[in-house]
């Protein structure tokens, strides 16, 4: 039987949304689980059946991990040493919730920074004058592609010798270093869609270069560099690996902060854990909604044209 | 540069040109040193550092406890290319290398199909359209690590993966996605691809939408049907936006360590010991830090190597594609 041309039209409609419906559901459910055992009490994180949406909702999660509300009493574990009767010293590192969350926003922010004002002076030498070459351009992403496992431990004592280690400013040279591929690529493609006759202009009038950067050409891509700023915000936001070994107790980051309740000996704490998470993973997601038209530019390297 | 010439006609052209390269060249030291110093700074000691570690066996344990440079020098003794050489035949490492190469694969292609396919369903425009694309990108936004523990409460035996399934198949499920040796590498490379599938979605999606709509309609003109217009108008033309998706997940992946690491250490057994995985377990958990050094060496030689490949690729890829834009005479844009 012949299908019609509107008759397979709906049946390809019908076909996407069945498709992309499932697909939303794997999206969907591991978020809606981690919310969703945030809520949940205690006895629940492991019951079977599994509990989908909690009865008992609460935020007794919410208060330990992130009011730092001591309700930690004998009835939850082993929480209090039982040699002294106080909190155990695992309870207690755990509690700095707020002084990660400022680690990290510190630290990611400041080297975002640093690589967006770095990377876009760069890109405008690059877009407008060549100083780089696109081979040079192109090996600027090993400083992101090879993997930081392999320099992390020369690194580590490097910095123990120079008293970076621990610190935020380590952390802060070394986001910098990674993210700058991106910061250059993806402010390049801003940069290149501007007009020159403004610079131009500028020049004739006697502008020195510095000034042309700072006054005519980056005010004029200021949207496309807060998009560089949030795209390269949400990666170093996320950073694991540097932040775990190279930061020893200070400055401890919200991911590492998070993997510190995981392996612990006083079992598993799937609210606590899921409650520390959705407040790591709320202004990630916040930030790249803002810039979702633009995430496809900084990773795509010139190769997408409009 | 000729737009200039209007402007200076009574400089000498020469002087002119010479003086702005001149400029321009100054303006190029005055970005780039900082820069490199600051490379020079921290890439060199390590580079040497780990030279220095593979070359003489260094024990931790015999340093004591002043730090100085002296120190080092003392706990460490030569014994040149043995530790390559032992790294050559560490048939652990050659193992991780095959998992690391396999995860990396897996992961890439899932991806890239996943992705690729749902952006062929919706890179025309059709109802819900942006609510969609919002979900479909949040797994993207998500920190991997929270992605490793919220993976664990998902699979682990009582879990609701397991209860879903037992419903579905209406018998009792009881899966060890992640303890049972066999499957947790897989159970990883589905969580890294459900974490980056929105990666190579975002890029296709964007490289469907800039597709030009010429050759499609004069296709379709001359009577080609949808699979033809497909295979033979636009995949050609998606040919860098595919290689760009595939080698920069690719090299990420051959990177993995947080939810590798953070949900089963490299265990169990030696299941999902990728290289990051083996170099971080040698280094921090057995503290032998020259034989780590030694296989970071060899790692970071293979790396360059493997990086320098993909990008050799995708420079390739944009000198083509530059060459196609620049011939085009520049109407639309």
């Amino acid at each position: 039987m012949a299908m019609t041309l509107s008759q397979k039209r709906q049946t390809f409609s019908v076909f996407r949304y069945a498709i992309l419906t499932v697909w939303l559901c794997i999206v969907a459910f591991p978020m809606f689980w981690m919310v969703g055992t945030s809520f949940k009490p205690d006895r629940e994180w492991f019951s079977w059946p599994p509990v989908y949406i909690t009865e008992n909702a609460t935020l007794r999660n919410y208060a330990i991990v992130w009011a730092n509300i001591n309700e930690y009493t004998k009835a939850d574990g082993a929480h209090i040493d039982p040699k002294t009767g106080e909190l155990s010293q695992y309870t207690q590192s755990l509690q700095r919730p707020w002084t990660a969350l400022r680690n990290s926003t510190i630290i990611a922010g400041l080297a975002t920074t640093l690589a967006v004002i770095f990377g876009s002076v760069l890109a405008y030498g690059v877009s407008r004058h060549q100083i780089l070459s696109e081979s040079r351009m192109f090996q600027l992403l090993m400083l992101r592609m090879v993997p930081p496992i392999v320099l992390i431990a020369p690194i580590s004592l490097w910095y123990r010798q120079i008293g970076l280690l621990d610190t935020i400013t380590g952390l802060v040279i070394l986001y910098f270093l990674t993210s700058l591929p991106y910061a250059v690529w993806m402010s390049k493609s801003f940069i290149d869609e501007v007009p020159r006759e403004m610079e131009q202009a500028a020049e004739i009038l006697g502008a020195s270069r510095w000034r042309t950067i700072w006054e005519v050409v980056l005010p004029l891509v200021r949207s496309g560099l807060v998009a560089t700023f949030l795209f390269i915000l949400i990666l170093t936001w996320s950073e694991y690996l540097l932040a775990l070994l190279l930061s020893k107790a200070e400055v401890l980051t919200l991911p590492v902060e998070l993997s510190k309740y995981q392996g612990s000996t006083e079992g598993r704490v799937y609210g606590r854990q899921a409650a520390l998470s959705v407040g790591i993973t709320i202004p990630l997601v916040f930030v790249g909604l803002i810039i979702r038209k633009h995430l496809a530019r900084g990773f795509s390297f010139g190769m997408v044209r409009r | 540069m000729t737009a200039e010439n209007t402007l200076g006609r009574n400089i000498p052209e020469s002087g002119r040109a010479a003086s702005r390269a001149l400029g321009i060249k100054r303006f190029k030291w005055t970005v780039l040193t900082p820069f490199l110093l600051l490379m020079a700074f921290i890439l060199v000691p390590a580079l040497l550092g780990q030279g220095f570690f593979s070359l003489f066996q260094f024990s931790i344990f015999s340093m004591g406890d002043d730090t100085g440079w002296r120190s080092y020098l003392n706990a460490s003794e030569w014994i040149g290319l043995e530790l390559f050489i032992e790294v050559f035949r560490d048939e652990r490492f050659g193992a991780a290398i095959i998992r690391s190469l396999l995860f990396a694969t897996g992961s890439t292609l899932g991806c890239f199909i996943f992705g690729f396919g749902l952006a062929l369903l919706m890179y025309r425009p059709f109802r819900g359209q942006g609510l969609y694309y919002i979900f479909f990108i949040l797994p993207m936004l998500t920190v991997p690590i929270v992605i490793a523990y919220t993976g664990e409460m998902i699979l682990y035996q009582n879990g609701p993966l397991n209860d879903i399934l037992s419903r579905l198949s209406g018998m009792r499920v009881e899966a060890q996605f992640l303890y049972k040796k066999e499957i947790a590498l897989t159970t990883i490379m589905f969580l890294e691809i459900w974490n980056w599938t929105p990666f190579s979605f975002i890029i296709m999606m964007a490289g469907l939408a800039a597709l030009p709509k010429e050759p499609q309609e004069a296709a379709s003109i001359l009577g080609a049907n949808k699979w033809r217009i497909f295979w033979e108008i636009q995949l050609p033309l998606l040919r860098p936006v595919i290689m760009l998706a595939l080698i920069l997940r690719f090299l990420e992946a051959m990177a993995e360590f947080p939810k590798t690491w953070g949900l089963l250490q490299g265990g169990p057994g030696s299941a999902t010991e990728t290289v990051p995985i083996y170099i971080f377990i040698t280094t921090w958990q057995y503290f032998d830090i020259s034989y780590g050094a030694a296989l970071s060496y060899v790692v970071l030689v293979m790396m360059v190597a493997i990086v320098l490949t993909g990008i050799y690729f995708l420079q390739r890829e944009k000198k083509n594609l530059d060459a196609m834009y620049f011939s085009k005479p520049q109407e639309s844009e």
